[in-house]
């Protein structure tokens, strides 16, 4: 799908990362967020309690609940982390211990 | 590895209110330093694209593009040092803040402080909020004109208050036209206050310009509507609204189905205090500039000598105001340095600040949040994201001794996740007041905590090492 906006504005050198080890195609000066966005994937984590899934909500860095695990660091927001090639991004998901049964 | 700045002036946040303060600030001979959490300087009014983007023919761009581009030009060419990436997260002496820049601890020693810290908005609670699809008009607004990119197929605009229309114009432009924009207020409220427009003409001018965008992009406008809830299964699918009345409040049997993959909502701004707060500056309730605010005068000093307010974080009033305040709490600033500022550049600083104030109190008494929209909030709707806590746990920590926010989080951990409370906070306070029947503001904020936004220990370790 299209998400593109204007034409006239260029995104840096096509680069690829991997998100939960599937390889996607992003742009230098896109945000993690934007390029799952332009991958079509919206949901960015799963709520450690109920398992709730999650996408980008204030795209500005205040309501952190777009915090993805960047190569290894946990809480890292998707919305103000900028892509780089080769970047390893796992998607967080609920914590069993406090799984609710089914 | 730490660093160390010193500056006479340090300035928090790099949108119109803080570059201007740094401008005239750096003219009257001080060393300024500008720290600002994001990469590109303008802050969310002076958007700017990416350093990696490209754009082979900059006059093509949208006119957004281009307004920042002045001011900042002056700004470099002043001398002002501008500290991007830098988040300040506490401050352990006076006159001292910590920050930390991409993972590197520092510590900024300045004489005068000018928190230029902005807000964010009031988010819209209702149950499904917390769906991937649904976000803040800013949201929107940052990913189309920060990211070239538009957040969805059907996008849907609500909540209340001016916003909407630039939100709605930067969707058009980019070819994502929202399916409709939804309105709380009704527009009849203007008409009793027609009078207060006299002077503001270059205000209501943009006013009719966007309204002449939606009207050729056939963007219906509904008001009185206010959002019901979300629904979809693992992202949003439809929207649910309903007729409201005149306090924002849903009337039975008037609801209406709308499909969307994006909603965007959002009730205004709420100044972005946590800084002020760490200062340990005084705060006062005012709804109608978003709630809590650092007391200050018109020279922008708050109750702590030293430290100066400008723009949101000193009550909501819309870029122009921001950037008078900005040069004011700079004169300030100056004078107390010692040096010599002219009574003629305060007073025009001063009639321009009014000027500004005066209509966004306008703004304010039309598009204040009414109490009825938090009834969409029901028991099981959640209202700390981060920590996953209900309405209904909320509501019973208000009891008949009263309510604290400190009981709150005791109780509940609502307030206490990553976002210390920003997303939550004014929910949290609409929710004990009105079950305890007493009026807005008498239930205090979140005070909030150090560091004000995560820290990883192992970056913080390294300033300490660097201190020994």
């Amino acid at each position: 799908m299209s998400m593109s906006g204007s034409s006239d504005i260029q995104p840096g050198e096509r680069i690829t990362l991997t998100v939960d080890g599937v390889e996607i195609a992003a742009h230098l000066g896109q945000t993690l967020a934007a390029a799952l966005l332009a991958n079509g994937q919206r949901i960015l984590r799963h709520t450690r309690r109920a398992g709730k899934p999650r996408g980008l909500y204030c795209a500005m860095g205040v309501c952190y609940d777009c915090v993805m695990t960047v190569n290894g660091n946990p809480g890292v927001r998707a919305c103000m982390t900028k892509v780089e090639a080769g970047m390893q991004v796992v998607s967080p998901v609920q914590f069993q211990p406090y799984a609710r049964p089914a | 590895m730490s660093f160390t700045i010193d500056a006479d002036i340090a300035v928090i946040g790099a949108g119109p209110a803080g570059l201007t303060a740094a401008l005239v600030a750096a003219k009257g001979g001080a060393r300024v330093t500008v720290l600002d959490e994001y990469p590109e300087p303008g802050g969310q009014f002076y958007k700017q694209l990416p350093a990696e983007f490209t754009v082979p023919d900059r006059t093509r761009l949208d006119r957004d593009y281009t307004k920042g581009d002045a001011l900042l030009a002056q700004v470099k060419a002043a001398g002002v040092t501008l500290s991007p990436e830098t988040l300040v997260w506490g401050s352990f002496e006076a006159g001292t803040l910590a920050v930390m820049r991409r993972g590197e601890g520092g510590t900024v020693r300045a004489g005068k402080i000018i928190v230029a810290s902005g807000a964010y908005e009031r988010p819209g609670v209702f149950p499904g909020w917390d769906l991937p699809g649904v976000m803040t008009p800013g949201g929107a607004q940052t990913l189309v004109k920060n990211q070239n990119i538009v957040p969805g197929k059907r996008i849907v605009l609500a909540g209340s208050g001016p916003f909407l229309l630039p939100v709605a114009r930067t969707l058009i432009v980019a070819g994502a036209a929202p399916v409709g924009i939804y309105e709380t207020t009704h527009p009849l409220a203007w008409a009793k206050h027609a009078l207060r427009l006299w002077g503001h003409w270059d205000r209501v001018g943009e006013a009719l310009a966007y309204r002449r965008t939606l009207a050729a992009a056939k963007v219906p406008v509904h008001f009185r509507h206010v959002v019901v809830r979300a629904e979809g299964r693992e992202s949003l699918e439809r929207v649910v609204i309903a007729q409201c009345d005149g306090e924002g409040r849903a009337i039975p049997g008037t609801e209406r189905t709308e499909a969307a993959d994006t909603l965007c909502v959002g009730y205004g701004f709420i100044p972005a205090v946590q800084t002020t707060r760490m200062l340990g500056c005084e705060h006062r309730y005012n709804r109608k500039t978003g709630g809590w605010v650092p007391v200050h005068g018109a020279d922008m000093e708050t109750s702590i000598p030293g430290v100066f307010v400008a723009g949101e974080v000193a009550g909501i009033g819309g870029a122009y105001a921001a950037m008078a305040e900005g040069t004011l709490a700079a004169l300030s600033a100056l004078r107390q340095l010692g040096v010599a500022v002219t009574t003629s550049a305060v007073t025009s600083a001063l009639q321009e600040r009014t000027h500004r104030r005066a209509f966004a109190a306008l703004v304010g008494d039309l598009f204040t949040v009414q109490a009825g929209v938090y009834d969409a909030v029901t028991d099981d709707t959640l209202v700390c994201r981060c920590e996953e806590v209900t309405a209904g746990e909320v509501r019973a920590c208000a009891q008949p001794w009263g309510a604290h926010v400190n009981f709150v989080k005791g109780a509940t951990r609502c307030g206490m996740g990553y976002c210390q409370g920003r997303i939550c906070g004014s929910t949290v306070e609409e929710l004990l007041t009105r079950k305890l029947g007493l009026p807005p503001g008498s239930v205090d904020g979140f005070r909030p905590r150090t560091p004000l936004k995560p820290v990883r220990v192992g970056d913080m370790a390294g300033l300490a090492s660097d201190d020994r």
